[in-house]
């Protein structure tokens, strides 16, 4: 009789306590259930998981890349992808200069456009990425990449003499600038070297063929 | 400034490259704050279609060089079997040491300590002689260069006399 006394009140307060529970839980879930989209059901959805997957993979290579600018985001992406996603680690990789070239048949997602980003931003990423490819495909020729017009122009006799007077600008210096500029020059007479000879080689063919025709036609009268 | 073996090794093959340049090779470091990260020129073997053309390439070394090969790329535009249309090179010399996983290669044909640039280079340009065709990294030109010769050769030529400024 006494053990029913006792159990009643606690019954009650379980009850009461249970009560406020379920209510409590009733109306927070009812609240971040409006936070979220219309038929959520309180749980991260698995679109919502690889949302956060994704977001979570794009930071680590925003957060590479921001330490290492000279490794593309291919190659962080395959690194990532091999090892787990551990960016500790594809750091040191890096760092010891041991990330593997992705093989060609990886092709990584696309840098995704997070809902703040409009159109706009879109677009100019697509035109970036565009004139970059573009960027890539036309390489400017060796006279303009190395700067060598003005070389060019310098006339040739001068040139000539100048390389048969010092036959090979080799030799090392123990200076360390004048290694550079030695090699620097040694490069720069490598490609004027070559396209003074490409141009005779093409003037000799518009010569030989120029005099094929004048032959023909000396042949004819 | 204290230099570690990749860098003391970098130094010594400069050295030797400078002293001593393989006919139609100019190499060395683009600075020498980052002996990892070389430029090179290669002149086109003669006899093929790259004859006349001068191929600028970067190579960049791992901080375990000379353990680990280098990478090599070209930085204009090479259109070859071997050479994948972002200007990768590849070629046996350039894969890590030990054996072929597909037995395509010999380890004495892969990288080991007891190469060098020089090697490399070397190796490169006779692959600009003559590509191997097994492993093609450019699919396109190892089809055209399988199937109509003389297309490649003038596509190349061409190439040439553009990156010439011709």
């Amino acid at each position: 009789m006494a053990e029913e006394e006792i159990n009643i009140p606690s019954l009650v307060i379980v009850l009461l306590v249970t009560g406020l529970a379920v209510r409590y839980f009733f109306f927070s879930g009812n609240a971040s259930s409006a936070n979220r989209q219309p038929g959520g059901t309180g749980g991260a959805t698995p679109e919502e998981l690889q949302r956060r997957r994704e977001r979570e993979r794009e930071a680590a290579v925003e957060t590479i890349q921001q330490m290492f600018p000279q490794v593309d985001r291919r190659t962080i992406l395959w690194d990532l992808q091999r090892h787990g996603g551990n960016l500790q680690a594809t750091t040191e990789r890096i760092l010891a200069g041991r990330t593997e070239t992705p093989p060609i048949t990886f092709q990584p997602p696309p840098p995704p456009s997070s809902p703040e980003t409009t159109a706009a931003a879109q677009q100019s990423a697509a035109a970036a990425a565009a004139s970059k490819y573009a960027e890539k495909k036309v390489h400017p020729d060796l006279i303009t990449r190395y700067n060598l017009r003005d070389k060019l122009a310098s006339a040739p006799s001068e040139d000539t003499g100048a390389a048969a007077g010092a036959p090979k600008t080799g030799g090392w210096s123990s200076n360390r600038e004048e290694r550079q500029s030695l090699l620097r020059k040694r490069r720069d007479q490598m490609i004027i070297e070559a396209r003074r000879k490409m141009e005779a080689k093409i003037a000799a063919e518009k010569a030989a063929a120029a005099a094929a025709s004048g032959s023909a036609g000396g042949g004819d009268n | 400034m204290s230099l570690n073996v990749a860098q003391r090794r970098l130094l010594q093959e400069y050295r030797a490259l400078t002293n001593n340049p393989p006919e139609g090779i100019t190499a060395g470091p683009i600075s020498e704050d980052d002996l990892l990260h070389w430029e090179c020129l290669i002149q086109g073997p003669e006899g093929t279609p790259f004859e006349g053309g001068v191929f600028p390439a970067e190579l960049k070394f791992p901080n375990d060089y000379p353990h680990m090969p280098p990478t090599m790329k070209f930085l204009g535009d090479i259109f070859h079997p071997n050479v994948y249309p972002s200007g990768l090179v590849c070629i046996s010399i350039l894969h890590p040491p030990g054996d072929d996983p597909n037995h395509y290669e010999t380890a004495s044909e892969r990288w080991s300590p007891i190469q060098s640039v020089e090697k490399i280079l070397l190796s490169v340009m006779s692959m600009l002689a003559e590509p191997n065709d097994e492993s093609p990294a450019n699919v396109e030109a190892a089809k055209m260069w399988r199937e109509k010769r003389s297309e490649y050769e003038a596509r190349v030529k061409a190439s040439v006399r553009a990156s010439l400024g011709l």
